[in-house]
């Protein structure tokens, strides 16, 4: 899977950039950038082009590319005859060497004529040949050399083909935070045309097919969520379920929160779970196989489950609470379910949780705190409601695992492009799976996750991951210590990780907590936090 | 050693009276358990096809137990209630011990070898769970192809 570099260009421009990474230019520079409307990434590389014009350079360096592909004749030809421009002046270059070449030049009527104010997009600096004052001070033996590299080398369709759509996808994005949606579309349409030329059963190309499909739900569906927060709730708890089978995040967590929790009610006899998001109750049977074979006996455990209201008068919520029930008097242990019906945590309350003052509590919370970091300037900030109930419960450990990823920022062009680089990464891993229908079913979910970091806005965005740092800061500032999860928990999940057939898994500790990762890159974070016993709510570090 | 018992494969031993060897493993059920006990769980299966007394001593889940604990410290006893409540050792041992402590050995560490059940269990009691839901829900919320939480432990290992 290549990942963009954003300092090339389409891969085909001449190698003398190749990699330099953005030097920022003096101040100066940068304020003449700014109002000729340069493109700042590649003033860093030393290329001067117009934002606006950066698609049209684009097409017509590929358009070169092509040229100099098919007919290497008259290439030689370039390297002695003909005066080349200042290649910094990107555009005006690409149109001189295109004009000597044999194709027809340009014609103005490719310009995209904007139908809603009907005015071409492009500035008029780029009618055929213009005679520039040649700027001279090019060397002409390196473009000899760079024009000569192009030839032994011949790209990849596919690459070339994926690297590009990732600069769409980007410059779509762009267009998108700036509010012109028209250029956006136009984007979108040119995207669409070439996922047909590359394949979307994997790789690159999979992965922009969906978040294409996000940037157009956005565009043309707005910001309000729509289907895709609309799935049933049986929908959800069934891809959940697909999920957790076809990659082992969901199974890191949950043996890792059981373990912490195991630990945490050592030589304690009465206990009570509180899971923050049922579903089908996965987690659960591994601990109560634990805590029956625990030394001493296994205490009275009662489980507190949270999940969404059922819609067609079956409490699924109930039905789950039962088979726990049934696995726990299989293996003698005694145990009571309680089953919260709530569409949002922030709607729980405390009191409905019937937290008997002398069990232990434990708090068990897998990618659901990340929900309520919403603000609604017109209440409470919902997080803060949360935290602080917790804390009144005063848990004993309180599990959280979220995603490791900043998708909560701001600026919607760097929420995308993490979420770019996030769920390729995520994709990536995903490929060692084999199993049907588990594969398909997981990308629907993760489909859905990125569809929701995309497209929605507001109230409707509830994928609003955080970075392990952020939350710590923010549990530490709730009155919340880090308890460290121990050697255990690590064999135990690199065991786990050993056994998935992917060479790929790494998990790291990190500070007292474990991550999860492909290839070196967190994609999940577990910690164990307990409730500070003063009354303070910022416990100095 | 499976082998050199196959020539003991009929049950009427009434005819060669005059013939009959001395000594007829199956007259000696104790030495043929300690034998048995010693297989690994490949040939334990091959053994169950020999003979109906065979094969109702290789079902015998005391045989399976000795499998999962053999190269780990005896489990304390209340081991032996759960695994049975989940399902028996033979299973316990065909869908989790053998294919974990195939996969990790590869890795080779050992700080692991007492882990490896304690993993296998926990695995086993997911699998278990899922089981329940699809025999006793109406079916709606447990499909037909539904996930079992132990097939990536089937699939083979892409090395």
């Amino acid at each position: 899977m290549v990942l963009y570099d954003s300092a090339t260009l389409g891969g085909s421009c001449s190698g003398s950039s190749s990699s330099s990474s953005s030097s920022k230019p003096p101040p100066l520079q940068q304020r003449q950038q700014k109002q000729q409307d340069i493109d700042g990434f590649l003033a860093g590389a030393g290329y001067r082009v117009r934002s606006s014009e950066l698609r049209k350079v684009a097409q017509r360096l590929e358009r070169l590319e092509t040229a100099m592909v098919n007919s290497p004749a008259d290439l030689s030809q370039l390297a002695s005859d003909t005066i080349h421009y200042n290649p910094s002046d990107l555009a005006s270059w690409v149109d001189s060497l295109l004009s000597e070449l044999t194709q027809p030049p340009t014609c103005p009527s490719e310009f995209i004529m904007d139908p809603v104010s009907n005015q071409t997009v492009v500035s008029d600096a780029w009618t055929t040949a213009e005679p520039h004052m040649p700027q001279v001070h090019q060397n002409i033996s390196y473009e000899q050399q760079s024009l000569n590299n192009q030839l032994t080398v011949v790209p990849a369709m596919e690459e070339d083909s994926g690297i590009r759509l990732v600069h769409m996808l980007m410059t779509c994005a762009e267009c998108v935070q700036r509010g012109d949606f028209s250029l956006a579309t136009s984007c979108l349409e040119d995207m669409q045309g070439l996922l047909t030329r590359v394949n979307t059963v994997c790789g690159i190309g999979k992965v922009a097919g969906h978040f294409i499909d996000a940037l157009s739900r956005r565009i043309f569906q707005g910001i309000g969520g729509g289907s895709v927060n609309g799935g049933s709730a049986y929908e959800n708890e069934l891809l959940y379920h697909h999920f957790y089978e076809a990659c082992p995040y969901l199974k890191f967590a949950h043996f890792t929160a059981n373990q912490a929790i195991l630990e945490a009610f050592d030589g304690h006899d009465c206990v009570h779970v509180v899971d923050f998001n049922l579903m089908h109750g996965l987690q659960w049977p591994a601990l109560i196989q634990a805590l029956a074979l625990r030394p001493g006996g296994p205490p009275l455990l009662r489980l507190t489950g949270i999940g969404p209201p059922s819609p067609d008068g079956r409490d699924s919520l109930r039905e789950i609470g039962l088979r726990l029930a049934e696995l726990a008097r299989s293996v003698n242990v005694r145990f009571a379910f309680r089953g919260v019906a709530a569409s949002r945590l922030e709607d729980v309350k405390p009191w409905m949780l019937q937290v008997n003052p002398k069990e232990s509590v434990a708090v068990n919370s897998i990618m659901q705190l990340h929900r309520l970091l919403g603000s609604d300037p017109n209440r409470n900030s919902p997080i803060e409601t949360v935290l602080s109930w917790i804390r009144s419960l005063n848990p004993k450990i309180m599990t959280v695992v979220e995603q490791e990823a900043n998708h909560n920022q701001p600026g919607f062009l760097d929420r995308f492009t993490e979420a770019l680089h996030y769920y390729s990464t995520m994709f990536d891993s995903l490929e060692a799976c084999t199993v049907q229908p588990n594969k398909a079913l997981a990308e629907i979910y993760i489909q859905r996750e990125i569809a929701n970091v995309v497209s929605c806005e507001g109230s409707a965005r509830v994928e609003r991951h955080e970075p392990l740092s952020k939350w710590r800061t923010r549990l530490s500032g709730a009155g919340f210590r880090p308890l460290h999860l121990g050697s255990n928990a690590y064999k135990q999940a690199s065991m786990l990780l050993t056994l998935f057939s992917a060479e790929g898994y790494s998990v790291e500790e990190n500070d007292g907590c474990l991550t999860l990762g492909w290839h070196s890159r967190p994609l999940i974070a577990a910690s164990a936090w307990q409730a500070v016993s003063d009354g303070t709510a910022d416990f100095p570090a | 050693m499976v082998e050199n018992h196959s020539r003991e494969d009929h049950e009427t031993g009434g005819e060669n009276k005059e013939k009959r060897p001395k000594f007829f493993i199956n007259d000696h059920v104790d030495i043929l358990i300690e034998i048995l006990e010693c297989l690994d769980g490949r040939s334990l299966c091959v053994a169950a096809s020999v003979c109906r007394l065979w094969c109702t001593i290789a079902r015998n889940d005391s045989l399976w137990e000795n499998l999962c604990f053999r190269h780990v410290s005896p489990p304390p006893s209340s081991v032996r209630s759960v695994v049975l409540a989940l399902g028996g050792y033979k299973r316990l041992y065909t869908g989790c011990v053998r294919p974990v402590r195939s996969r990790l050995g590869r890795v080779r560490r050992a700080t692991w070898a007492g882990d490896e059940v304690q993993l296998s269990l926990s695995l086993f009691c997911v699998d278990y769970y899922e089981r329940l839901g699809g025999s006793n829900s109406n079916g709606r919320l447990v499909e037909k192809s539904s996930p079992s939480s132990l097939m990536f432990l089937c699939k083979p290992v892409n090395v």
